[in-house]
C-alpha cells in the first residue's frame, strides 16, 4: 500500500469514503516530487535513512541492554573479591544505589550489614570498598582518595581511603546490647518532675504497611505512657536508612535515656532525624534533645521538620579519657507524629 | 492479475472502504488475541482489585435487572450496590460485570474470572488501533494509518494498561473515538453523525473523567475551522454552533446520567461529590529524577520526559517528522494567505475545511498540557494519565512514516520496479516497528518498569531515578519462587497488593493456594517489598521485623530489582 494523501482537489466534502485533504501548499516549481532525484543534494536524498538507522540502533541497544545484567557467577566473584579486600572496620557500599537490594541478596547480610547500610555517616570508616557497575559511583566518596581499583567482571571494585577517619571510642547504640542503659519517663516536658522507669521487654517486633512508620523493634524499652525506645531503622527525609534509637517524645513528658558507662573522648558526635512520612509535611513540632553528664549540659539541639538527617557535635574535651554517665533527654511540645530517632558516639 | 494489482484493487487509492474496516478489525482482533495470550502472566494491580469487587457487586444488580427489571429500578436496590466505587462512572465496571456474568458465570468462555473482567477493557483498548488506522488512513494515507496503529500497539505502557480491567486504556480509545466521530460529523454533516458524536461523548464521560478536558479540543477547533463562515453568520445575528458540539453538550450528559445508576437518585449531590473527588484528588507518591513527589507543585517536565523515556524513540522520530511536516505545510498555507492579502493575483491556497491537522494537534496537546501548564495536576499515575494523547501522536508518527517512505521512493533509481519499491516500503516499516515490537514483548509483565533503549532500558530508568512500578501487581511474578520455597501455609506480607487482588490471585492459582496474606512484616514468614522510593519505609521495617537486611530473593527485570522478598530465619 503505497498510497499518499490525495491532492486537495480530489477531496469532495460530501464523500464518505475519501480521505480528508492534507493541505499541500508547496509551490509546484519547488516540489521535491517534481525534481529529478539526481538534482537533489545527496545528503538530502538519503536523509530518510536516519529513520531505519534509528530503528536499527534502538533494536541493537535493546538487545545489548537485555543481556547485560551481571550473572550469578559475576556476583560470586565480586563477593569473593570483597571478602578478600574489606576489613571489618571498612565500609562496603554498592553503586548505583538502586542495585542495593540485589547486592544484599547476592553478597549477603554479612558484607552489606545493617550497620553499614544504615550508617549515620561515613566519618568513622577508614576505607570504603565500593562495588560499582554501569560506571556509577556514590558522591559520598567523591573527596576520598582512590587507593585501588580493580575490574571484577562487569563490576569495578574501588577502595577509597578516608582523608580524615575518626576513631569511635564508644557508640551509644552498642549500649543496647551491653545492657548498660536505662530509660525513664519524666512527667514534665522540661526534664523535671517525677520519673518512672520504663521496662525493657523482648516482644515481637511491630510493623505494618506504608504509613506505619519505622518498625518498633522486638527488644525495646516500654514506658507507662506507651512510649518506646529501641534500635530501629528509620527512613530519613531522603529515604536513606538510618540505624538509630527510635525515641518518639510524648509531648507532655520527657523521655530520658541513661547510659551508665560511657567512655568519653574529645567530642560527642551524633545525628537525629524524623521518619520521612512524619517530617515531609513540615507540620510537626520541633524535637529537643539534650545531653548531660551529671550536672553538666554537654549539648542541646533542636530538630525541626525539614532538617532531615541532622548532625551535631559537642565538645567533651573536659571529659576525655573518663568513663561516666551520659543522660539524653528528648522532648517536644507536641508529640503528634514525632517518629524521632537519634544516634551518637564519642570520639 | 499480479498480487500488487490485487492489493491496489482491494485498496483503491483515495477511497477508504470496507476492506479498510477489515484491516482495522484485523488489527483490533490481533491485539485482543495478544492481550488474552499474555494476560495470565500479569498480576493484579491494586485498582483492578477494587474494580473486580465493584464489578462483582454490579453483576448482582444486572442479574436482578434481567430477572426483575422493576425491582432493579428501586433506590433500595440501586444504592447499596452502586455505591461501591462510586468515585468513577459505571460504563467500564458495568461491562466488566456483564462480561463476567455472561462469559464466565453463565457460559464459561474464560477459565479465569479475571480474564472475563478484563475482556471488555482489552477489546475497547484494541478498538483504538482500528480507529487509529481509519483516522490515519482518512486524514493522510493508509501507510500513515497502518504504521500509526501499529506504533500505538507497540508502546510498552499502552500494552501494559490494555490488559487491565481499569479505565486508562479504555479512555484512551474513547478520547480518540470522540475526536474521530466529531471529525467525521464535520465531514459528513447530518443529524445522524451529530447524534453519534453526542452519544460517543457521553460514553467517554461515562468511561473516565479525562472526558472533561475534551471541550478544550472541540471548542477551539470549531472556532478556528469555522472561521470565515462564523464571521458572516455573526453579522446576520446568528451564533453558529456545530450540531455535533451541540449534541455533545446535550446528548453527552444525558448518556452519562442514563448509564450510571448511582446518579439516578440524589443526582446533584452525588454529581458534586464525584467532581469534588477528582478536583481535590489526593496526591499519591511517585519518583521522578530521584525525588519523591507527593504534593503540588508537580514538575512541568514530568510528562515530556516520561514520554521521551517510555515511547519507543523510533516512534517519536517519526512523530517529529510527521508533525514537523504538518507544521511546515500549515505555516506555508498561512504565509500564502498573508501574501495574497497584499497581492490578489497570487493563486488561492487550498485549505483543509476540516482543519484535520489542528484537530489532531489539539487532541494530542490537551492531555499533555494539563501536566505541562498546571502544576497542581497530580502525577502519580505516571504515563497512564496522558495516554489519551498517544493515538494522536501515533497518527502523526504514521504521517512521518509516509513522508519518510516517500523520500525513500524518490531516492531509489527509476529502474527499480514496483515490486521492489513496495518491498522497500515494507522493509522501512519493519525498521520502524521491529524495535518497538521487541521492547514491548520484552517489557511484559513489567510494563511500568520498561524504559526505551535510548533511555537505557529498565536499568536506564533506574539510573535516571524514574518510577519502577506502582499498584503492587508484580506480586504474581514472585509466585513461582514462593511456591518453591515457602513452607505449607506460610504467611506472606503482601505489601502494596490490594486484598481483593491477592484473593483473586489465590483463587486463580496464580499464587500457591495455601499461602496466607498478612498486613504486617512482623506477622509474616515472608515479606514482599514492591520497590518504589517511598516504599523504602517498608523495606527498612522489614529489616527490623526479619532481623536481617539480606533478602531471601530479589525479583529482577534486566538486572533491576522489582520486588524484594525477606524470609524469617530459623532461630
Amino acid at each position: 500500500m503505497t498510497d499518499s494523501a490525495p491532492a486537495p482537489e480530489e477531496s469532495t466534502p460530501d464523500s464518505d469514503s475519501k480521505p480528508a485533504a492534507a493541505p499541500v501548499v508547496v509551490p509546484e516549481e519547488k516540489s521535491p516530487e517534481k525534481q529529478p532525484s539526481s538534482a537533489i543534494a545527496p545528503w538530502k536524498r538519503w536523509a530518510f535513512a536516519i529513520v531505519p538507522a534509528v530503528g536499527v540502533i534502538e533494536l541493537v541497544l535493546h538487545v545489548a541492554q537485555t543481556h547485560g545484567a551481571p550473572s550469578d557467577a559475576d556476583w560470586e566473584r565480586a563477593k569473593l573479591e570483597i571478602s578478600l579486600t574489606a576489613k571489618p572496620e571498612d565500609l562496603v557500599v554498592v553503586a548505583p544505589d538502586w542495585v542495593d537490594p540485589l547486592a544484599r541478596e547476592k553478597l549477603g547480610g554479612d558484607i552489606l550489614t545493617i550497620e553499614r547500610e544504615a550508617r549515620p555517616d561515613a566519618t568513622r570508616f577508614p576505607r570504603a570498598i565500593e562495588l560499582s557497575m554501569r560506571g556509577k559511583h556514590l558522591v559520598e566518596f567523591a573527596q576520598w582518595k582512590v587507593a585501588q581499583t580493580k575490574d571484577v567482571g562487569p563490576f569495578v571494585l574501588t577502595t577509597f581511603e578516608n582523608p580524615a577517619p575518626m576513631k569511635v571510642i564508644d557508640d551509644l547504640l552498642s549500649h543496647m546490647a551491653s545492657r548498660k542503659m536505662k530509660v525513664f519517663r519524666l512527667d514534665r516536658p522540661d526534664g523535671y518532675g517525677w520519673g518512672s522507669e520504663c521496662q525493657r521487654q523482648l516482644l515481637g517486633s511491630e510493623s505494618g504497611n506504608i504509613g506505619f512508620g519505622p518498625a518498633i523493634p522486638a527488644d525495646r524499652f516500654t514506658c507507662k505512657g506507651g512510649e518506646i525506645v529501641g534500635i530501629s531503622v528509620v527512613p530519613d527525609l531522603d529515604y536513606v536508612p538510618r540505624r538509630c534509637f527510635l525515641a518518639p517524645p510524648p509531648g507532655n513528658a520527657t523521655v530520658r535515656v541513661e547510659f551508665s558507662e560511657v567512655h568519653f573522648g574529645k567530642a560527642l558526635h551524633g545525628h537525629h532525624g524524623i521518619s520521612v512520612h512524619a517530617e515531609r509535611d513540615l507540620t510537626g513540632a520541633p524535637v529537643n534533645i539534650l545531653f548531660r553528664s551529671g550536672p553538666i549540659v554537654l549539648g542541646k539541639y533542636v530538630h525541626r521538620d525539614g532538617d532531615g538527617w541532622k548532625g551535631f557535635e559537642a565538645d567533651t574535651s573536659d571529659l576525655a579519657g573518663t568513663v561516666g554517665e551520659l543522660a539524653v533527654e528528648i522532648s517536644a511540645t507536641n508529640g503528634a507524629n514525632r517518629q524521632y530517632c537519634f544516634e551518637a558516639d564519642t570520639r | 492479475m499480479s498480487i500488487i494489482d490485487r492489493i491496489d484493487a482491494w485498496f483503491p487509492k483515495g477511497k477508504i472502504g470496507k476492506n479498510d474496516q477489515l484491516v482495522g478489525a484485523g488489527l483490533m482482533i490481533g491485539y485482543v488475541i495478544w492481550l488474552l495470550a499474555t494476560a495470565r502472566e500479569l498480576g493484579f494491580p491494586r485498582d483492578e482489585g477494587f474494580y473486580f469487587r465493584a464489578a462483582g457487586d454490579y453483576s448482582r444488580w444486572f442479574d436482578l435487572l434481567f430477572r426483575e427489571p422493576k425491582q432493579a429500578m428501586l433506590q433500595s436496590q440501586i444504592d447499596p450496590i452502586w455505591q461501591e466505587n462510586h468515585e468513577h462512572p459505571s460504563l467500564m465496571k458495568g461491562l466488566f460485570a456483564l462480561s463476567w456474568l455472561k462469559l464466565y458465570s453463565q457460559h464459561k468462555i474464560f477459565a479465569d474470572q479475571s480474564t472475563a473482567f478484563r475482556f471488555p477493557a482489552m477489546v475497547l483498548s484494541s478498538v483504538s488501533l482500528w480507529i487509529t488506522y481509519l483516522f490515519g488512513a482518512r486524514a493522510y494515507s493508509r501507510r500513515a494509518g497502518l504504521v500509526g496503529a501499529m506504533s500505538l500497539a507497540l508502546m510498552p505502557h499502552v500494552f501494559f494498561h490494555s490488559h487491565l480491567a481499569c479505565f486508562d486504556a479504555p479512555i484512551m480509545t474513547m478520547w480518540l473515538a470522540s475526536i474521530y466521530v466529531y471529525w467525521r460529523a464535520r465531514q459528513e454533516g447530518g443529524l445522524g453523525w451529530a447524534l453519534l458524536a453526542g452519544v460517543v461523548y457521553g460514553l467517554t464521560l461515562e468511561t473516565k473523567h479525562n472526558a472533561w478536558i475534551l471541550p478544550a479540543v472541540f471548542i477551539p477547533h470549531a472556532i478556528i475551522a469555522g472561521w470565515g463562515g462564523t464571521g458572516r453568520l455573526l453579522k446576520r445575528g446568528v451564533f453558529p454552533i456545530p450540531a455535533s458540539i451541540l449534541s455533545m453538550a446535550i446528548v453527552g450528559p444525558l448518556v452519562f446520567y442514563w448509564l450510571w445508576p448511582w446518579l439516578w437518585n440524589d443526582t446533584f449531590a452525588r454529581l458534586q461529590e464525584y467532581v469534588n473527588f477528582h478536583v481535590n484528588h489526593v496526591y499519591y507518591n511517585i519518583e521522578y529524577l530521584h525525588k519523591n513527589y507527593f504534593s503540588a507543585p508537580s514538575p512541568r517536565s514530568y510528562a515530556p520526559v516520561m514520554i521521551l523515556a517510555t515511547v519507543p524513540t523510533i516512534t517519536l522520530v517519526l512523530f517529529v517528522m510527521g508533525f514537523g511536516e504538518r507544521i511546515k505545510a500549515n505555516a506555508l498555507l498561512i504565509w500564502n494567505f498573508a501574501r495574497r492579502i497584499k497581492d490578489k493575483s497570487l493563486p488561492k491556497s487550498k485549505r483543509d475545511p476540516h482543519e484535520t491537522d489542528l484537530l489532531l494537534a489539539l487532541g494530542l496537546a490537551a492531555p499533555i498540557a494539563v501536566f505541562v501548564l498546571l502544576t497542581k495536576t497530580p502525577i502519580f499515575g505516571g504515563t497512564k494519565h496522558w495516554m489519551t494523547a498517544y493515538p494522536l501522536l501515533a497518527i502523526f508518527a504514521g504521517r512521518g512514516f509516509e513522508v519518510v517512505s516517500d523520500a525513500m521512493l524518490r531516492a531509489l533509481p527509476k529502474a527499480v520496479d514496483e515490486v521492489r519499491r513496495r518491498g522497500a516500503v515494507l522493509a522501512l516499516a519493519a525498521s520502524a516497528l521491529i524495535a518497538p515490537l521487541a521492547v514491548t514483548i520484552h517489557s511484559h509483565p513489567f510494563g511500568l518498569s520498561a524504559y526505551v533503549p535510548f533511555a537505557g532500558g529498565t536499568a536506564g530508568g533506574a539510573d535516571l531515578g524514574l518510577n519502577r512500578q506502582f499498584w503492587g501487581f508484580t506480586t504474581e511474578s514472585v509466585g513461582p519462587w514462593l511456591a518453591a520455597n515457602a513452607p505449607p501455609n506460610a504467611r506472606v506480607f503482601i505489601h502494596d497488593t490490594a486484598w481483593d487482588s491477592w484473593a483473586r490471585m489465590i483463587d486463580e492459582h496464580r499464587m500457591r493456594a495455601d499461602l496466607r496474606g498478612t498486613g504486617s512484616p512482623s506477622d509474616a514468614d515472608f515479606g514482599l517489598v514492591h520497590i518504589e522510593l517511598h516504599m523504602n519505609e517498608v523495606d527498612y521495617q522489614s529489616w527490623v521485623a526479619f532481623e536481617t537486611d539480606e533478602p531471601a530473593y530479589v525479583l529482577t527485570h534486566d538486572g533491576v530489582p522489582i520486588v524484594t522478598v525477606y524470609g524469617r530465619r530459623p532461630r
